[in-house]
């Protein structure tokens, strides 16, 4: 199974990591692998806002911001 | 490359309680459209008012504040916005200056008033207090009820005819399910896009009561607004259990949030009538309205041995 890389950095938190998914795996897939329901955050994919159902590509940069704050 | 379904252009939100994939223009467009429907729909300002908005410095207070500047200009209403300081070290401090910062920016006379003034405590102090005599409550009764009756007091000292809150569809189903869940029938009553109470309470509106929680947080986003991010460090307990199953839900069934908003509005005309109306009298303590002899803030206050130090707030 080819696989693809990708950089993911969550808004709040220091550190990024590197994480490797399936060649076809779009950005739902990995919200879904880091346990984010997608109603709750707002992803870019190297600095554009995308929908859920965007592929990704190896070497894309993405980020999560959490949009529920709850106050 | 996902597009549009309404203009063809990149799409950035898939609005799936609709079926339609949205660009940044189109969600703007929508957003902005939801707000101006609820106001004309609900009555919720007419023209020549005077409207106070209560900003905290979050994305939805702040998105609300933007909205009602470009609303106000249009329709010739008098804008004020008012933040309650509740004195929470490392949360409130960091989105009072982003509150004021985006009021400066449209021009909006700006006011705030805080529980150190008012009550001679901080929340922080409040909850430790509350901590000590083993009240059992939880911090956010304590923030609820007595922000919600500063604003109230704000709103009227400025001679406000509304109190804009910036409560969106999340919000509202929460509360809903909430009142439930405690079987609050007087609180579930009071729910909807416009509460006005009887006199001495400012009627409080709801523009927002129809977008949902993200499409708020997108519109900040894409429009490039200056918000504070970070979660309130005292939020827990039931009312983040209610989030998550909603989230859920509305994650595995679009459109459920909606649908629990829909039937309780068919059902809010029968709720209000079988509440019983209350008389409004003066609180024994601080002079406030209320339905009882003390007002609920005095109330909880008197139990932790403080007291409403201020008749006036706005000097
Ligand atoms: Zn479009
Ligand atoms: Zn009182």
């Amino acid at each position: 199974m080819p696989r693809i890389v990708v950089r993911v950095k969550v808004f709040g938190q220091r550190r990024d990591r590197r994480l490797f998914l399936p060649a076809r795996a779009r950005v739902l897939d990995l919200l879904e692998r880091l346990g984010y329901n997608p109603q709750v955050v707002v992803v870019r994919r190297n600095g554009k806002v995308v929908v859920e159902e965007e592929g990704l590509a190896s070497g894309d940069v993405i980020e999560i911001i959490p949009v529920v704050t709850g106050g | 490359m996902l597009k549009c379904s309404l203009c063809g252009r990149r799409a950035v939100y898939d609005r799936r309680y609709a079926g339609v994939l949205l660009c940044d223009r189109c969600l703007a467009k929508s957003v902005e459209s939801r707000f101006r429907r609820a106001i004309s729909e609900h009555k919720l300002l007419s023209p020549g008012e005077r409207v106070a908005v209560a900003i905290s410095g979050g994305k939805d207070s702040i998105v609300c504040l933007h909205l009602l500047a470009d609303y106000c200009r249009w329709r010739n209403c008098k804008l004020v916005a008012i933040t309650v300081d509740e004195g929470i070290k490392g949360y409130r401090d960091r989105s009072l200056p982003i509150a004021r910062e985006n009021a400066e920016l449209l021009g909006v006379e700006h006011f705030v008033v805080s529980f150190r003034d008012a009550f001679g405590a901080t929340l922080d102090r409040i909850v430790q207090l509350a901590r000590r005599r083993r009240t059992g409550l939880n911090p956010c009764t304590y923030c609820g009820v007595m922000r919600r009756s500063l604003l109230n007091q704000a709103a009227r000292e400025l001679g406000a005819d509304k109190l804009a809150t910036a409560h969106n569809l999340d919000d509202e189903v929460q509360a809903i399910m909430l009142n439930y869940v405690r079987a609050d029938l007087s609180r579930l009553h009071r729910l909807g896009p416009i509460y006005s109470p009887r006199e001495g309470f400012v009627p409080r509106i709801k523009p927002l009561r129809e977008i949902p929680e993200k499409e708020i947080a997108l519109y900040a986003l894409l429009r490039g607004l200056k918000v504070h991010l970070d979660t309130c460090p005292y939020a827990g307990g039931i009312h983040i259990e209610i989030r998550d199953f909603l989230n859920k839900l509305e994650a595995n069934h679009p459109n459920t949030k909606f649908m629990i908003l829909r039937m309780f509005d068919r059902l809010k005309p029968e709720l209000t009538r079988c509440t019983p109306r209350f008389e409004v009298k003066m609180c024994e303590l601080c002079g406030e309205p209320t339905s009882t002899n003390i007002c609920k803030a005095c109330e909880l206050l008197k139990q932790l041995g403080l007291s409403k130090r201020r008749k006036r707030l706005i000097c």
